[in-house]
This record gives C-alpha cells, structure tokens and sequence, in this order.
C-alpha cells in the first residue's frame, strides 16, 4: 500500500496528459480503420511486435531476430498494399471525424435490405418468391435452382424478379448474407382454404412451408401485397417492420432497436478507450518507470543572459559532464539536441564570476533523471568591451641578405584601432603583422602584410583596415654578421 | 677638449646580461619631441648592434640572433639635474628585463644591451621611460635567424 502511494506520489500532471493524449490517439486509430483490412493487418504486427519483444526477453536469439525482420517488413508491406484503404481514411473524412467525431456507420444488415426490396417490389408489381431455409434440408422439395451466391443487395434483388428476367418466375434462396441460388421451383400446395386471389407464387410459398421449415415471402404481382408463408400459416405483412420482425423471428436472430443498437456502439467505443488506456500504461510504464540504464554525456555549456554591456572574456570549463539515468528505451533515444546546460549570466558582475551547476541549469528530456554533474561550480569571467588605438609593429622572420642591414622601418598606418574586453585590451601593447620574410626582400621599397589579432577575441575596428604597408630600407652592412 | 666618464652597469635578468654605459657626448641630433626648457629631453634613441666611442654602429631595425647582442643608445640634452632614466625591452609585450640609467648635466649619453639567445627571436621594443612614469620614447626592432 505504501508503494503504490509512493508511487501515485511521483506521478506528475506532464504524464497523466501523456498517457491521455496517447490514448486518445491510439483510439481515434481505432475508430478510423476499424473493420478495414489495414487495421487487421496492424493488429498483426503489432502482435508480432509483441512476440519478438518477448522472444528477446526469453534470449530466442535467432527467433527474435527472425520476428523483427518480419515485423518491419510487414509494416512496410502495410503502407504498400493498403496504401489506397489508408488514403481513403485520412482523405475523405472531414476534420471533425479525423479528430473526435463517431462515424456514422452503415448499419443496414441484409434482412433491413430485403425487406425494402420486397416492398419497393410490391410498390413496383413485380412478383417475387424468397426463400428463408430453417433447419431442414430444401434438396428434396426445391428443383431446378440456378447457383447464384451473390451478395445480398437491393440492386440484385430487383434485376432478378424483373419481370423480363430469365430467372424471375422462379424462386430465390437467401441464406445468410447471400442469395444462393434463384429461379428455383417450390413444391405447390394442395390445400383448397387458400383465398382464391391466391394464385401460383402463394401456392408455391405454401407448398414450400408446409413441406418443409424455411420461411418464405411472396409478393403478390397482381394486388402489389407481401404475404409471409411459415408452416400452415400464409399471412399477409402490412410493413417493412412486420416482415423484418418475421424474417429475423424465422432466423433467430435478436431484436435490436437503434437506440440500443447506440448504446452498444458507445459500450464498444468505452471499451476500446478503456483498452488503448490500458495500452498506453503499459507502454509509458515500460518507458519511464524502468530506471535501469545509466549513460554519462558531456554537453556544451551554454551560457544565457549575458548582460549586453559585458563581454565573456574566459569561462574555467566549456563543457560538462552529466551522469543520466533512466529506462534503456529513453536513453537510447536521446539526441545531442535534447540535452543542454545553461548558464544563466543575468546576475553576473564584471571580473570574475563562480556558479554552481545545479539541477535547474539542466535542460533533460522528460523521463531522463540526473544523476551526477562534473564539475559542480565553473567560472566565468565577464569584460566591457572597449576601443583602444594599438601601435601595429612588423614580426620579421627569416635571415637578412648577406652584409645588409635594414633601416628606416616605417609603417602605414602606424597604428590600429582594436576593439575587445577592457581588461584584454590592457594587456596589449602592440599587433603584430604576420612574419615578414627577410629573405625575399630583394632591394630596399615597400611590402605589404596582414595584421594578426591575438587573442582571437580582439577585432579590427570597422575604420581599420587589415593590411599594414611596410616602407624599408636596405643597407649595405658597415660591419659584417656574424654567421 | 672632450671629457668622457664612463660608468658600465652590468645586469643580468631574464634574458642574459644587460649593461649599462653612461658618457657625456657633444653629439647633437633632432629632438623626438620639444620640451619646455629646463625639462629633461631625449635627443636621440636607436636601436644598434654595438657603440664604439659613444657611437652607435649598425643601427637597424633587425638583428641576427648570431650577432650576440642588441644595444638601445639614448642622448640627452638638456639634463636639468642628476636623474635616472629606464631601458624597459618587451620581447612579444612580455617585459624581459629593465635597466636603470644614470643621467648627469648638463647632456648625457648612455646604452643598455642584452645578450641575445635563440629563444629572444621575435619582435621587441624598448621603452625609454623616466622614474614617474613618462616614456620618452619606444623603439621597436625584430631578432631573426
């Protein structure tokens, strides 16, 4: 008990949005391809997914290798070959039903698509016979039937009793979902109670009926009636509701009125959230609560909020080194990008500053914890850049011509404008030139050179130009070198 | 009738030894700068491979490390009273070494020198400067191959 309050105790709000976010997601994945073949197929994947996880886990290492070859190349066979059924979910619905909406969804069985056929028929006159077989087998009492098994559809239903059909005369067995056969011959009755506008296609029905335990409705060509044959009874049905009542009475199947029918949607939607919760538990359990993996980074330290009157002129360390911890699958996840420290200067005076690295200076992805900072404390020196005149000298390098001797040195300009930290610029008296080869000064003229800033921090201010040009004089040497 | 005295400091510091030589001298050259009279004022200062007979000889701007040694010659003139001026030599704006000068009216002439090693190669200066402070002037010269 004192674990699981523990526990609860160090869930923060960021997670329990996480989890509810990321169920909601896998939810709305639900509702969108449900009932398509993509979605059988990732429910596939996902299993073989699970199956490898767990062969890992046991160390089947070829078994687990196999599955995770077969996982991502089932994941990509799904794109591939669903591609069309993925594009007509995302594309055709609006924004309302991608985000949060319920699709509507199209629940006419086949029984409601009979019984509009059977009476748009009888609106029409067209003469109709269909066949509900019960139990009993019809092989013995029904000739001549054509093999049909087409899918159970108005459409179908009204071009097979058109009445310059082939096959209208005769009738149709519907089992289940399908029309299986049509133009069938029924047995006739031989009973004389039947009212005497009953013609041919009643008889049939009752004959059927009473020869076997199928249920069969006819549609009265003359009159446009609908009748319902079932045993002795031939009774005739006023609506659509009366003969879907009989038909599903016949086929045994429950009455479901549509408000019902709504409440077993939202069970099953309720369900399938209370799943996809339970998924994404898991999941954030497995990812974040399995502080098991310990990695050290060293990170760049970054330093903010410097005030913009001061310079950096020197930090005591450029990087840090952050011991983390946290459940292998983060910590393997984590990029260069996500993990920074930051040095806030905002309260940092000129000269020399000391800051402790603490735990807020760290920047971590969430479910990452710290564990360890090297070093703890760092500084930082801060500086007012300034301006300074500097005077620039040559640096000469290499060996004057023999029994020469150079004089007259002057410069243009004489001196640079530098700007860089006060405290820097203090220390410098002088810019130098790149080396200057003596050597390759032929006779006494001009060169020019580049001015070399050091340290690197200085620069050139924008009225000073890089080059320096170098006026000499060379003389021949009144007293010889020493070699 | 020339009077000469001759005062030679030796000093060793960073870079080797340094001397110092202290002489009157008629030798007359442009101030670098004007001064109100009665002021100390430097005449004449350059950088030179030796002095002979309170001359210098072979100034320049570059030195070979081969040659053994580097002098900075300064001339006063006036010298108001009796004072002390510094040779400070900077090898890359690090102070290498500093020599103390006398100075005696009325004109007076001097050097300091350094011993030169592999590791003086690079640009220097010298500041010539007076005990509060004033640089009188700065030369600047290269020790090569």
């Amino acid at each position: 008990m004192g674990g699981l309050l523990t526990f609860i105790s160090t869930i923060r709000w960021q997670d329990i949005v996480d989890v509810l976010i990321n169920s909601y997601i896998l939810l709305r994945v639900y509702i969108l391809f449900q009932g398509t073949n993509a979605f059988r197929v990732l429910v596939g994947v996902t299993s073989l997914w699970l199956a490898q996880e767990l062969a890992a886990s046991l160390g089947l290492i070829l078994t687990s290798w196999a599955i995770r070859g077969i996982t991502a190349a089932a994941a990509i066979i799904i794109i591939v070959v669903f591609r069309n059924e993925i594009r007509s979910v995302l594309q055709v619905r609006n924004i309302k039903t991608f985000l949060w909406g319920f699709p509507a969804r199209e629940q006419r069985t086949p029984v409601d698509i009979i019984t509009d056929s059977v009476f748009q028929m009888a609106q029409k006159r067209i003469g109709a016979l269909l066949v509900f077989p019960g139990n009993q087998a019809l092989g013995e009492v029904v000739h001549g039937g054509i093999p049909w098994n087409g899918q159970v559809s108005n459409e179908m239903l009204l071009s097979i009793f058109w009445p310059k059909g082939p096959v209208h005369d005769g009738a149709a067995i519907v089992r289940g979902e399908q029309i299986v056969e049509v133009g069938a011959l029924l047995p006739l009755t031989h009973r004389q109670d039947l009212p005497s506008e009953y013609g041919t296609r009643h008889r049939a029905a009752a004959g059927l009926a009473e020869a076997a335990d199928a249920l069969v409705v006819v549609v009265s060509e003359e009159r446009g009636k609908v009748s319902v044959a079932k045993g002795r009874d031939l009774t005739p049905v006023a609506d659509g509701q009366e003969l879907s009542q009989a038909i599903k009475r016949h086929l045994n199947m429950p009455e479901i009125s549509p408000v019902h029918q709504r409440k077993r949607e939202r069970l099953k939607f309720a369900s399938a959230g209370f799943v996809s919760f339970l998924i994404i538990s898991g999941i954030w359990l497995g990812f974040t609560r399995g502080q098991d993996t310990i990695i050290a980074l060293n990170v760049p330290i970054e330093y903010v909020h410097r005030p913009a009157s001061y310079d950096i002129l020197d930090t005591s360390v450029d990087e840090a080194r952050l011991q983390l911890f946290g459940s292998s699958a983060l910590i393997r996840s984590i990029g260069p990008e996500q993990v920074a420290v930051r040095i806030d200067l905002s309260k940092a005076t000129e000269g020399r500053n000391a800051f402790a690295i603490t735990q807020d200076d760290v920047i971590l992805p969430p479910g990452i914890s710290l564990n360890r900072i090297k070093p703890s404390t760092l500084e930082v020196t801060l500086d007012i850049p300034t301006t300074r005149q500097i005077p620039v000298q040559v640096d000469w390098t290499s060996r004057l011509p023999k029994d020469m001797d150079l004089t007259d040195v002057s410069l243009s300009p004489t001196s640079v404008s530098v700007t860089g930290g006060s405290t820097t610029l203090a220390k410098v008296d002088t810019i130098y030139t790149c080396p200057v080869r003596l050597d390759s000064l032929p006779k006494s003229g001009r060169t020019t050179a580049e001015i070399v800033l050091s340290p690197p921090s200085l620069k050139l201010s924008p009225s000073s130009t890089g080059l320096v040009t170098i006026h000499y004089r060379l003389v021949k040497s009144r007293t010889p070198q020493h070699q | 009738m020339k009077l000469f005295a001759y005062l030679l400091s030796a000093f060793l510091f960073f870079t080797g030894a340094c001397h110092a030589l202290q002489t009157p001298t008629d030798q007359r050259s442009q101030p670098p700068q004007a001064a109100p009279a009665g002021q100390l004022l430097l005449k004449k200062a350059v950088m030179c491979q030796r002095v002979e007979n309170l001359t210098p000889i072979s100034p320049g701007a570059v030195f070979s490390v081969s040659s053994g040694q580097v002098c900075c010659y300064t001339s006063f003139d006036p010298v108001p009273r009796h004072t002390v001026v510094y040779h400070r030599w900077y090898h890359r704006d690090e102070l290498s070494t500093q020599t103390r000068l006398r100075l005696y009216p009325k004109k007076w002439s001097t050097y300091s020198v350094i011993q030169l090693r592999e590791t003086d190669k690079g640009p220097w200066r010298v500041e010539v400067v007076d005990q509060n402070g004033h640089v009188f002037d700065v030369l600047r010269f290269s020790i090569t191959d």
